[in-house]
């Protein structure tokens, strides 16, 4: 038992505040290593529960996993495959990520990216005989300023009245399809029985990695990656050190102090759904340009959604989303080899990504299982 | 191609066919939502549910079971929006679309590894109406007959079920102490807390009511309707329900009262493509119509109605 009159009342009063300050540093990396953790757990759990569905068909979970690694990270041939399919989903990912951090739910991406890739087909065939330096940033321009118009509704939608953009941007998805498929059936059609837009010149197509450095073994992934790369970079960029994006950030974080402090709500609103918009119609510009070279009704099976999965993964950081899109471009790169050596539908990978989105968006699981976890290590330590 | 051609009393009856899966959901979601929780799962359980029901309805030969294997996977899935937005107190809109999500890739997944084949299922037997009168006679007492008989008396179960729901559940919310409760969770869930109504029972609650009506609303599409599932079948229904909803401003009879109007368009619409050649307009443009109509639905009502004040704000309990 000490002496009390060792210490002041000062000097208590002092060491109880520097505990206190070092409890809530604690608490603080604590929130923060769960919200490392949390995509790492998610993706975990999502292979899981993958797992416990093949072994109800009665498959072989780890034979599948392995062939799905194999077709994604197995070869050159097979990392290019998975870049190439993580390239679009890079903007899908950025658009949904930049809306995120603004406060909106951009559901409405497909939509967006089939009216990007629309303005690519239709421009990158109207430029034939301009040089490809000209022509490449036309088509970008084009495709990314009809993503944007087509999210430019819902957009002054949600900033004039309040109409809730999941509803108004996933209305514009069936719209946009059927606008689409009615140009490509009745407007712009390339000759032969399959409606499809015509072919893309050469000066208009996104030349493939393996060309350009030929010290790359042959492969699909195309330079729309680096494009992907450099918009990640650009969005990075614009969050971090522009006005746009401190506003749409501020909105997004805080809309009520923002209007105090005199950022415009509808304003930055209508800007920042339409610069998510035009993110999602390049995705549309570099399928047709670096994958497809043209538009057709089936061009794009849920980039749009995955792209949700991307984001939320990627926590809205657009570096992550980097690193998210490939992952999901592996998935989908290696689905087929899985179909085809494990016999597991392809089907498994929209499962996977639903868990990952709700593990994400329940980051109290991952919190709840930390503190259970520190709790029995708490009783382990008292023993 | 004359005014007579199109409005027939089969354009309504069709109409009132064609809303009622929206209806259904429209109803569940006004419920849900006036408990203070986002429900945007509701094309996903729809989804699952439409399935489920052509799934057990082909397995065991039965399309009432099958009814019950629809409401049933339908609950499932809601039960997980329930424990991830009130317990978890996840973001109700992510959550909603995870399950989304989840139920395309599941209803795909299972499509193959049950039925053998992506696409389409074999055809069920579909629910027959529930009354049979004799078509009228000649003259205008027979036509009156002929109007009324299709009009009121020529539909299946689950669509009269919608409108009982929506009748009993609009006096539910307004006239029992159920519905009043249920309101105060929407509006301020904490005063609610503190005169000892439980906010996480009563959300639960409202969720499993939209989980059964989202439910209902998938075994109307394949079992009363179509006869068969095919993958991604509800086709943003359940988006169009959340618009509905909205425009009869979170009350069932308002969210049946618009599904309506929603029915009949599509009604129109396949009315119209019959007669496609006489009309320029594309045949994408009337497929568009429902959509458009939700655009300017809301773009004409969003402004003036008002949402439960706790609408999406997950609740914590101080105690």
């Amino acid at each position: 038992m000490p002496d009390p009159s060792d210490k002041t009342i000062e000097q208590i009063e002092q060491e109880r505040e520097a505990a206190e300050r070092k409890n809530a540093l604690d608490q603080q990396r604590i929130r923060r290593a769960i919200s490392i953790a949390t995509p790492f757990i998610s993706v975990a759990i999502a292979v899981i529960i993958g797992s416990l569905l093949m072994l109800a068909a009665g498959k072989d979970p780890v034979a599948a996993y392995a062939a799905m690694f194999k077709g994604s990270f197995g070869g050159t041939r097979q990392i290019g495959e998975t870049l190439l399919r993580a390239t679009p989903l890079i903007f899908t990912g950025l658009a949904v990520a930049y809306g995120f951090r603004a406060g909106l739910f951009n559901i409405g991406a497909e939509g967006q990216l089939f009216l990007g890739g629309l303005a690519a087909a239709f421009v990158g065939v109207k430029v034939a005989g301009l040089p490809w330096a000209l022509s490449i940033p036309l088509i970008i321009v084009a495709a990314a300023l009809a993503g944007a118009a087509w999210a430019f509704i819902p957009a002054l939608m949600k900033a004039k009245i309040g109409a809730h953009e999941v509803i108004t941007t996933m209305m514009f998805t069936y719209i946009g399809r059927y606008f689409v498929s009615w140009i490509i059936l009745d407007h712009f059609r390339a000759e032969g029985a399959i409606p499809q837009t015509p072919m893309l010149p050469e000066t208009s197509q996104l030349p493939r990695i393996s060309d350009v450095f030929t010290f790359v073994e042959p492969n699909r992934a195309h330079l729309g990656l680096v494009l992907g790369i450099l918009a990640a970079v650009l969005v990075w960029w614009i969050l971090k050190y522009t006005t746009l994006g401190f506003e749409a950030r501020a909105v997004g974080f805080n809309p009520t102090a923002s209007e105090t402090g005199g950022i415009s709500i509808a304003s930055t609103t209508i800007k920042s759904l339409c610069l998510s918009g035009a993110l999602a119609g390049l995705a549309g510009a570099v399928e047709v340009m670096g994958v497809h070279f043209r538009l057709f009704d089936q061009f794009s099976l849920g980039l749009g959604f995955a792209g949700i999965a991307v984001a939320l993964l990627a926590k809205n950081n657009p570096i992550g989303v980097i690193a998210a899109a490939i992952l999901f471009g592996g998935l989908s790169a290696g689905a087929g080899t899985m179909q085809l050596e494990a016999d597991v539908s392809q089907k498994v990978i929209s499962i996977i990504q639903g868990v990952i989105i709700f593990m994400v968006g329940a980051e109290t699981i991952v919190t709840w299982t930390v503190a259970r976890i520190r709790d029995r290590k708490g009783d382990a330590d008292a023993v | 191609m004359l005014f007579s051609d199109i409005v027939t009393p089969e354009l309504f009856a069709s109409a009132v066919r064609l809303a009622t899966p929206i209806a259904l959901a429209a109803v569940g979601a006004s419920i849900c939502e006036r408990s203070g929780v986002v429900n945007i799962a509701m094309e996903g359980l729809m989804l699952i549910a439409a399935f489920s029901g052509t799934a057990v309805a082909l397995l065991t030969g039965s399309t009432w079971l099958g009814v019950i294997g629809a409401v049933l996977a339908s609950l499932i899935f809601a039960s997980l929006h329930a424990w991830a937005s009130v317990n978890l107190r996840s973001d109700q809109v992510i959550s909603g679309t995870a399950i989304n999500i989840l139920a395309l890739g599941i209803t795909g997944y299972l499509m193959e590894t049950i039925f053998g084949r992506p696409g389409t299922t074999e055809s069920v037997q579909t629910i027959p109406p529930v009354f049979d009168f004799p078509s009228g006679g000649e003259g205008f007492l027979g036509e009156a007959w002929h109007w009324i008989n299709t009009v009121v008396f020529s539909y299946t179960p689950i669509v009269y079920f919608g409108m009982f729901a929506a009748v009993f559940l609009t006096w539910a919310l307004y006239r029992t102490r159920w519905g009043l409760r249920l309101r105060s969770l929407g509006e301020h869930p904490r005063a609610a807390d503190t005169m000892g109504v439980n906010v996480s029972a009563g959300r639960w609650f409202a969720i499993l009511v939209s989980g059964f009506m989202s439910g209902l609303a998938g075994a109307n599409l394949t079992l009363e309707q179509v006869g068969s599932f095919t993958e991604g079948m509800t086709n943003g229904r359940g988006f169009i329900a959340l618009a509905a909803m909205i425009f009869g401003r979170w009350v069932p009879g308002g969210g049946y009262l618009a599904s309506l109007l929603f029915g009949f368009a599509e009604a129109l619409q396949l009315k119209l493509q019959i007669f496609g050649d006489l009309i320029i307009v594309p045949r994408q443009f009337f497929l568009a119509l429902p959509y458009l109509l939700t655009v300017i639905v809301l773009a004409g009502v969003v402004g003036r109605a008002t949402a439960p004040a706790a609408i999406g704000k997950p609740y914590k309990s101080k105690a």
